[in-house]
């Protein structure tokens, strides 16, 4: 187990090089003012300004945000980072729960099934950029006993907009994935439906909600992420990307910053449900590794 | 008091449809508290249902069923039976002691109790140092084993069987047969168990009920007379293969159209 986290680490590390590697190629074999190929122009730009070394990237953490100084970019883009993964944390969470709620419903009542399941398909063709002024408009309208929706939270009901799919439609085929066999037995033991879902149906549904969870986690995050450029929430890593981006012409570097402390956060959500599934399927049949 | 009582049965699926069944007709049918009975008949003769109707699974379409002298469907309520397979159907994310604890969980037991008898049980099926092992590391026999472990944890007075042997290798089959017949001796246990083995059918039991197909009925019931300890040297016992061939006969009536799904192993 820990000889193959090792493994895949050392490979990330190998793979980030390599990609390294491949940017500087680019960076000196082709000329600094693009080039064209039977009149379009598809090799990209590769001065300082469009393609900067990837060592002036990492040097350009350590330094400070603004010229007016202040901590390094690296400490900025870290709290940046934290804030939109706590967020995307919430919104997963609250993904997940609505997500495998509906799931329970659809699995225990057919015709809930035949009438959700293409509101569910439905709500992912609506593009969340669309949606999230709408969702964000609420927060000033929302009252509930004297408690307003937070603009936060209105971008982590965006992200549980988006990572609840892939859960719903893992965790049902996992509800129903228990053999009929089992299912019979559990009723030869008189058992509820409910004590059925606890007993059996949920047991058999984790390992098609580990990979379901997966595809969340990364959605709950480009929710968060595109929910805080079209929102203006601040504070975020989506902000940052936005705001850093803008500051290209003068400081070419500055975005990598950003995008690096994106990619991180990425990392770190995978990693998250990574060590959840080795706990949730530890006493599983080892599976090939794939 | 019977231990069983199938009376004036009849099963139709899907009545009034173009795919209507007549699963099983006139099925009467009393097993004796301690017997072992065998339901034998090719494939489709209904005997799976027949078991089903006895475990309250689906419901007589006439004709009724008791369990102990109460309706089937209270007999399940009260788990009066326990119910075994062709697959063994152990829950992969639990270890087998907890797999036998399942239906003890179900019934509401303290853990202390549950884990008790669990033991208890492992060791009558002599798989004691597999307690906390996961099925999926067991072989099949043992798997079956323990899955007969779990139907009889509850010490219910029935057990119901369906091919529970049937996608085992012939002499782990044997084997388990010796085993199965040993258990229920001990503990008393009734049982019905479905089969398409004769030599099976006729090892087990006390009586073999033959059945034939389209409709599903009862067409012969074979008294087997070869006493209540029955080891490896039954097998080539007179009376074993005298009762074989009665079975057999008795499975030629049926109709040699319907014998596709009979083998004589």
């Amino acid at each position: 187990m820990i000889k193959r986290a090792a493994r895949r680490t050392a490979m990330l590390c190998v793979a980030l090089l390599l990609a390294g590697c491949a940017w500087e190629l680019v960076k000196a074999l082709f000329p600094e003012g693009g080039g064209t190929v039977l009149g379009m122009s598809i090799i990209p730009k590769t001065s300082d300004r469009a393609m900067p070394h990837t060592w002036d990237m990492v040097t350009r953490l350590g330094e400070p945000e603004s010229t007016a100084g202040g901590q390094a970019i690296w400490r900025s883009v870290a709290g940046y980072s934290w804030y939109t993964l706590r967020l995307a944390l919430v919104g997963l969470t609250m993904g997940t729960a609505f997500g495998i709620g509906l799931a329970v419903v659809m699995a225990r009542f057919r015709f809930a099934e035949r009438g959700l399941l293409p509101w569910v398909i439905m709500s992912q063709t609506v593009p969340l950029i669309a949606l999230a002024p709408q969702v964000v408009s609420w927060s000033g309208r929302v009252d509930v006993f004297g408690w307003e929706l937070p603009r936060w939270l209105s971008v982590c009901v965006l992200a549980a907009f988006l990572a609840f799919f892939p859960i719903t439609v893992g965790a049902l085929k996992g509800l129903n994935s228990a053999p009929a066999a089992a299912i019979e037995l559990m009723d030869s033991y008189a058992a509820s439906w409910w004590r059925t879902l606890v007993k059996l149906r949920f047991p058999a549904a984790i390992p098609f909600l580990v990979p379901a969870l997966k595809l969340g986690a990364t959605l709950s995050v480009v929710g968060v992420i595109v929910s805080e450029l079209s929102t203006g929430v601040t504070g975020g890593i989506g902000r940052a990307v936005l705001s850093y981006g803008s500051a290209a012409t003068g400081d070419p570097t500055k975005v990598y910053a950003a995008i690096f402390g994106a990619a991180l956060l990425g990392l770190a959500m995978f990693g998250l449900i990574v060590g959840l599934e080795v706990v949730l399927m530890r006493n599983r049949p080892q599976e090939v590794e794939s | 008091m019977s231990a069983v009582v199938v009376n004036n049965v009849a099963k139709v699926f899907n009545p009034g449809r173009a795919n209507q069944v007549d699963a099983l007709i006139d099925i009467e049918l009393a097993v004796e508290p301690g017997e072992f009975v065998s339901l034998i008949g090719p494939s489709g003769c209904g005997k799976s249902t027949l078991l089903r109707l006895i475990a309250n699974l689906i419901d007589p379409t006439t004709g009724d069923v008791l369990v102990n002298g109460r309706s089937a469907a209270q007999a399940r309520l009260d788990q009066d039976y326990g119910m075994a397979f062709q697959q063994a159907g152990l829950f992969d994310w639990r270890t087998v002691e907890k797999n036998i604890e399942l239906p003890l969980e179900l019934k509401g037991w303290a853990k202390a109790k549950r884990r008790a008898r669990a033991h208890e049980m492992l060791e009558l099926v002599k798989l004691s140092e597999f307690a906390r092992h996961m099925p999926w590391q067991l072989s099949g026999g043992m798997q079956q084993r323990v899955a007969i472990a779990r139907a009889l944890a509850a010490h219910p007075p029935l057990l119901l069987m369906d091919e529970p042997f049937g996608a085992l290798d012939e002499m782990t089959r044997e084997h388990m047969q010796a085993e199965l017949l040993r258990i229920c001796r001990a503990t008393e246990t009734t049982v019905v168990f479905v089969t398409h083995s004769i030599p099976e059918a006729v090892y087990l039991s006390d009586r073999v009920v033959v059945m034939s197909p389209r409709p599903g009925r009862i067409t012969e019931i074979i008294d087997v007379d070869l006493g209540l300890t029955r080891d490896e040297s039954t097998r080539e016992h007179d009376g074993f293969f005298s009762a074989v061939t009665a079975v057999r006969g008795a499975l030629r009536g049926v109709g040699s159209t319907a014998l596709g799904g009979v083998d004589d192993r």
